[in-house]
C-alpha cells in the first residue's frame, strides 16, 4: 500500500525551569516546551512549599495566629498581620485610635518599599546586571534599618495587635526614620532614572511579555501587573482602611503593560510610599497610646465571621476568619495575589525566547510561600485532582484518617 | 550603545570604602531595643504558665526549678519557664503577656551557639542557691 500521508510532528524541547531557584529563590516548576529557542507552551507547577498554615491557624488560638500568619511570607509579613487582626478587630467590635492607625500604615509602606527595591534588585540580576542588583539591595538595607527602629526587627515585624500596634515611637526615632527616608528617596529617584535610560534594561525589558488591559480583566490579575497594564485597581484607594483615607496618595497607573512598565511602576509606589510615609512622620496624631494592654485585651471571641482585604506589595491580598465561640477559628481563609498573577499569567511567555522566562517569572514578583493550594491525589488508583473546600469538608471522613488532620 | 547608565556609581565604589560590614572583626550596630535574647527573672516570676500557652512556637515549656536552688515565695507551684532558643520566633508575646513583667530582654542577636540552646542558666542564674 502505498503512502498517502505523511504525518509531521514538530520538535519541541522540554525544559523544567524550577523548581530550584526558577529565577527567584522560592520552588516554583515552569515546564517550557520550545521550539528552538521560541516557547510555544508553557505549564505551571506549584505545590513544593505548602505548609499548611490555614490548618494550623485553626488548631491555635486567635492570638498566637497573629504571630503564625505573619510568618506565611517573610516579605510581607506586617500586610498579612494586618488583615487577620483587622478582622479579629470586626469581630469583636474594636477600634484602635489614631496613632495605631497611623504607625500600622507606617509599618506596611516601609514594607511596600523594600519589597519594590527587592524586586527591581531581583530583575537587575536576572538580566545580568550584577553590579545593579548588589547597590539596590545595599540602598534597600536603609529601609530594613528604618523596619527595625520601628518594629524591633529588620524583617519579621510582629508589629500588629489588636487594637493597635505592639510599639510607639519617639522623636527621637521619629527623626532617625525620616532622614533615612530622605536618603533613599534621592536614591531610588536615581534608580528610577537608570532603569528609564540605560540601554541593558531597555533592551531587555521594553516590549517583553506585554500583558494587555483585556486579559487583566478577563484572568483577574491584581496588584502592580494590573496597574502596569491601565487597570486602576489598589485596595488602599477603594477601601481606605486603617488611616489611608486620611493620607493624601495617587493611584499609579501605566499604559505599556510589559515587564519594564511593571518595574518602573514599582518606582513610582516605592516613591510614592516615601512620601507617604514622611507625611505620617510629620503629622502623626497623638490622641493617645497606640500600644494596648495585651494583658487586658478580651479573651472569648463571639460567633462571627469577618472578611478584610489589604493591598500587599503584590496586589489585593484577603482574610476569611470565622469564629463559632470556642477559642481556636473555625476556618481562616487566605488569599493572596500570587495565586492569580502566577497561575492564570502562563500565556503571557508564548512567542518570547527562553532567556526571557526568568525576566517574564520575575516582573510579576511572585511570592511562592503565600499561594501553595491542596490537591487530592489518591494512591491507589494515581488519580490527583483539584477540589473545592467545600467537597473537602462533605468527603472528609473518606479521606482523612480521623486520628490525623491533612 | 551608550556607555552604561550606572558607570560614574561604580567607579566612585571602586575607590569607596567597601559597604560589607565585617562582622567578627566589628560588630553589627543594632538597636538597643530591638528584640534579641530574652529570658525570665525568677524573682519576680509567679510560675502562672501564659507565657508557655501563648507562645505560638511552643517554645516554652514550664520546668521544675532544681532543688540546690532556693525558690521563691511567690512562685508556690515552684515552676519556671525555659525557652528554646531554637524554636522561639523573637515576637516577644511572652514579654507583653507575662502578668509580673518577669522577662528580661536584651538586643542580644548573636544566638549561634552550643551552650545557650535553653534559657535555663541565664533564668536560674537571677536566684540565690541554697546555702549548705
Amino acid at each position: 500500500m502505498a503512502v498517502t500521508k505523511v504525518v509531521e510532528i514538530p520538535y519541541t524541547l522540554e525544559i523544567p525551569v524550577g523548581p530550584q531557584h526558577p529565577a527567584l529563590h522560592e520552588p516554583l516548576l515552569l515546564k517550557v516546551y520550545a521550539d528552538g529557542e521560541e516557547v510555544v507552551k508553557v505549564e505551571v507547577y506549584t505545590g513544593y512549599n505548602h505548609r499548611g498554615i490555614e490548618k494550623l491557624a485553626e488548631k491555635n488560638s486567635f492570638y498566637r495566629n497573629i504571630f503564625i500568619v505573619g510568618r506565611v511570607c517573610g516579605i510581607c509579613n506586617n500586610v498579612h498581620a494586618n488583615c487577620y487582626v483587622r478582622a479579629l478587630e470586626q469581630i469583636l467590635g474594636i477600634e484602635p485610635n489614631n496613632r495605631a492607625k497611623y504607625l500600622r500604615v507606617l509599618a506596611m509602606e516601609l514594607e511596600r518599599i523594600h519589597s519594590h527595591m527587592l524586586i527591581n534588585a531581583v530583575m537587575a540580576e536576572m538580566i545580568g546586571f550584577e553590579s545593579l542588583f548588589m547597590n539596590i539591595m545595599l540602598d534597600r538595607e536603609r529601609i530594613m534599618k528604618a523596619k527595625e527602629i520601628l518594629t524591633g526587627n529588620r524583617v519579621v515585624g510582629d508589629y500588629m495587635m489588636v487594637g493597635g500596634v505592639r510599639r510607639d515611637i519617639n522623636d527621637e526615632k521619629r527623626d532617625k526614620l525620616i532622614k533615612i527616608l530622605d536618603k533613599t528617596e534621592e536614591r531610588i529617584k536615581y534608580y528610577k532614572n537608570v532603569f528609564m535610560e540605560d540601554d541593558t534594561i531597555l533592551k531587555r525589558l521594553v516590549d517583553v511579555g506585554i500583558l494587555t488591559k483585556t486579559d487583566v480583566v478577563k484572568y483577574a490579575i491584581i496588584g502592580p501587573p494590573a496597574r502596569a497594564s491601565g487597570v486602576k485597581i489598589d485596595a488602599r484607594a477603594s477601601d481606605k482602611y486603617d488611616a489611608y483615607g486620611e493620607i493624601p496618595f495617587n493611584v499609579i497607573t501605566r499604559k505599556e503593560g510589559d515587564v519594564w512598565a511593571r518595574m518602573i511602576l514599582r518606582w513610582d509606589e516605592a516613591l510614592e510610599s516615601i512620601n507617604m510615609c514622611k507625611y505620617i512622620l510629620e503629622k502623626l496624631p497623638s490622641d493617645g497610646n497606640p500600644v494596648p494592654d495585651e494583658k487586658r485585651l478580651p479573651r472569648r471571641f463571639p460567633p462571627c465571621e469577618a472578611f478584610t482585604r489589604v493591598e500587599a506589595p503584590r496586589g489585593e491580598l484577603t482574610y476569611y476568619v470565622m469564629s463559632d465561640g470556642k477559642p481556636m477559628p473555625y476556618r481562616v481563609k487566605i488569599r493572596t495575589p500570587s495565586v492569580n498573577n502566577i497561575l492564570n499569567t502562563a500565556h503571557v511567555y508564548l512567542g518570547h525566547t527562553i532567556a526571557d522566562i526568568p525576566v517574564i517569572l520575575a516582573s510579576w514578583d511572585p511570592c511562592i510561600s503565600c499561594m501553595e493550594r491542596v490537591t487530592v491525589l489518591d494512591l491507589i488508583t494515581g488519580e490527583r485532582k483539584r477540589i473545592h473546600l467545600k467537597e473537602l469538608a462533605r468527603r472528609r471522613e473518606k479521606w482523612v484518617n480521623p486520628r490525623y488532620s491533612i | 550603545m551608550g556607555k552604561p547608565k550606572i558607570l560614574d556609581l561604580i567607579l566612585r565604589n571602586l575607590f569607596s570604602k567597601p559597604a560589607t560590614i565585617e562582622y567578627p572583626k566589628k560588630e553589627t550596630v543594632i538597636e538597643p531595643d530591638a528584640r534579641g535574647r530574652h529570658y525570665a527573672d525568677l524573682n519576680k516570676c509567679i510560675g502562672c504558665s501564659l507565657c508557655s500557652i501563648e507562645c505560638p512556637a511552643d517554645a516554652i515549656k514550664m520546668t521544675p526549678i532544681p532543688s540546690e536552688y532556693e525558690p521563691p515565695k511567690r512562685n508556690p507551684r515552684k515552676i519556671f519557664p525555659v525557652i528554646n532558643y531554637l524554636r522561639c520566633v523573637y515576637c516577644y508575646r511572652c514579654i507583653s503577656v507575662c502578668p509580673t513583667n518577669a522577662y528580661v530582654s536584651t538586643n542580644e542577636y548573636r544566638l549561634a551557639t552550643t551552650k545557650t540552646v535553653f534559657s535555663d542558666m541565664l533564668s536560674l542564674s537571677t536566684l540565690p542557691k541554697k546555702s549548705g
